[in-house]
């Protein structure tokens, strides 16, 4: 299918959460306004408990229980992939099936799958079930699942959570290797200063508390650069102030 | 020394689960010889006593027909328990309303003793094969609905949204995310159930049909025969761990494949 063809627009005026057991309501978001450029990498960075993730399930559709618009234009529904921050693979599903399931039966990408999962490394693992495989392994499979649609729009929470940092430092370049084999427009939820320089085209920073829109920047690092320890943490000073 | 030691240890002779099985259930037969041996007794007869009128029964056909009736019993009832039960359950489980209503429904037809749907269901229905199987069923439905309501109530929601997000529709949703969640709860209370129904069947046919092994031990009490109520409860018991054994068993080994 065809990459995004025009900026999408997100408008979240206000979302709160109902007072629940002995909890207030409180309000997560509010004036939260951007539009993502096809094509780009849009980090999205804050701090823990700012709103990220509900901002993405907002994105995803799959929490309608706000104020404003997410709205796709002419794109209308797009092909969306969904990383989450933990794998949610189907444990009772093996490695395989996990990634062929969120494939329409019949679908001719079916035919796509040991390819990528060779591309992340899990060729031996395809019969294995999910709980018998690292996390690691699992994000991958997460990663694999999400990328067999070969997703218009892809979102990500976090995907790289609690791994190693060489291990997390290898999903990431694999991330972009598969993000760069067709145009993807890719909005990544994070709290890792670095992590986000090394991905983003853009940053966008919301404030804590009620959290909007804090900071909205762009990232000018070609890839080369990215793969520079110095130029990243450079960039990563002049757009967070700190090293 | 130490790494001497441990070494054979490794090598020794394992005595397997079937080994171990077959132990202890001749030292059960034993100490029955043995204190039938003791108490010399025609109301507490050995094991070879109760094995020659479980032969004798066989060859005439009798323990034959009478397991059979009972069996589709217990099939026909546990088929409509688990049905019924199942549906109740996730209901209730899904619409906390209904739930909130129901309630304390369930507890009372948790509460209410097997004897008194079964005395109540030949009275209301007739001595009729209808009513046997209602009595049953009834009877085992509440433990299937409480069980299948908390399978229900411990649904991800995490992957619930995954499949939301990745298009997977109801069936497939069905199929791949709810019900293998759902398998366990329903596995437990199948095999919970089985157990229970065994039991209750009994009764339904001591009471009021003219066949199947709980009529034959109702006529075998009225003689004081026990050797014939030993046989037939030797036999049911049989017939109860095969399936549980050839049936069972494998469907849950197969069914927690993934487990780690």
């Amino acid at each position: 299918m065809a990459p995004l063809t025009q900026p999408l627009s997100i408008r979240i005026d206000k979302k709160s959460f109902p007072a629940v057991g002995g909890r207030e309501q409180h309000l997560v978001l509010k004036g939260i306004a951007f539009d993502v450029e096809p094509g780009s990498f849009v980090v999205i960075t804050g701090p823990s408990g700012c709103g990220k993730s509900t901002m993405l399930n907002i994105i995803a559709g799959l929490d309608e229980d706000y104020e404003g618009a997410i709205d796709f234009g002419v794109d209308g529904n797009p092909r969306v992939a969904y990383v989450f921050q933990t794998p949610r693979l189907l444990p009772w599903r093996t490695v395989y099936e996990n990634v062929a399931l969120v494939l329409p039966d019949g679908d001719s990408r079916i035919a796509n799958i040991p390819e990528l999962l060779q591309r992340v490394g899990l060729s031996s693992e395809a019969a294995a079930y999910p709980e018998m495989i690292s996390l690691g392994m699992q994000r991958r499979v997460a990663l694999a699942r999400a990328f067999v649609l070969e997703p218009e729009f892809l979102l990500m929470d976090e995907p790289f959570v609690s791994l190693d940092d060489p291990t997390a430092q290898a999903l990431r370049e694999l991330l972009v290797a598969l993000c760069s084999r067709r145009p993807t427009t890719v909005l990544f939820v994070t709290h890792d200063r670095a992590e986000s320089v090394m991905l983003a085209t853009r940053i966008l920073r919301l404030s804590e508390g009620s959290a909007s829109i804090a900071q909205d920047v762009a990232v000018p690092l070609s890839v080369a650069d990215r793969s520079s320890r110095a130029k990243v943490l450079a960039e990563q000073h002049r757009i967070f102030g700190d090293g | 020394m130490l790494k001497a030691v441990s070494a054979p240890t490794q090598q020794r002779f394992k005595l397997g689960r079937v080994g171990w099985s077959l132990i202890s259930l001749l030292a059960l037969v034993a100490l029955w010889e043995i204190a039938a041996l003791i108490a010399r007794s025609r109301y507490l007869p050995g094991p070879w006593a109760v094995v020659e009128v479980m032969i004798r029964e066989a060859e005439a056909g009798e323990l034959w027909t009478n397991i059979a009736a009972t069996l589709i019993r217990v099939a026909f009832s546990f088929v409509i328990a688990m049905f019924i039960g199942s549906a109740i359950g996730l209901a209730l489980g899904k619409f906390k309303g209904a739930d909130l209503f129901f309630d304390s429904w369930l507890i009372f037809f948790l509460n209410l003793p097997a004897l008194v749907i079964i005395v109540l269901c030949y009275i209301w229905f007739g001595l009729t094969e209808v009513a046997a199987i209602t009595a049953v069923a009834v009877n085992k439905i509440p433990n299937v609905a409480v069980t299948m309501r908390e399978g229900a109530r411990n649904l991800s929601k995490d992957l619930e949204e995954m499949a939301c997000v990745y298009r997977f529709g109801r069936w497939k949703t069905l199929r791949h995310v709810t019900l293998p969640q759902l398998a366990p709860f329903f596995a437990a209370s199948a095999r919970s159930g089985l157990a229970l129904v065994w039991k209750i069947v009994l009764v339904v046919e001591a009471f009021g049909r003219s066949n199947g092994v709980g009529h034959q031990l109702n006529i075998a009490f009225q003689l004081f025969d026990v050797p014939m109520i030993l046989a037939y409860a030797l036999a049911f018991v049989i017939v109860v761990q095969i399936i549980e054994m050839a049936i069972v068993q494998p469907l849950l080994a197969r069914a927690n494949i993934w487990r780690r």
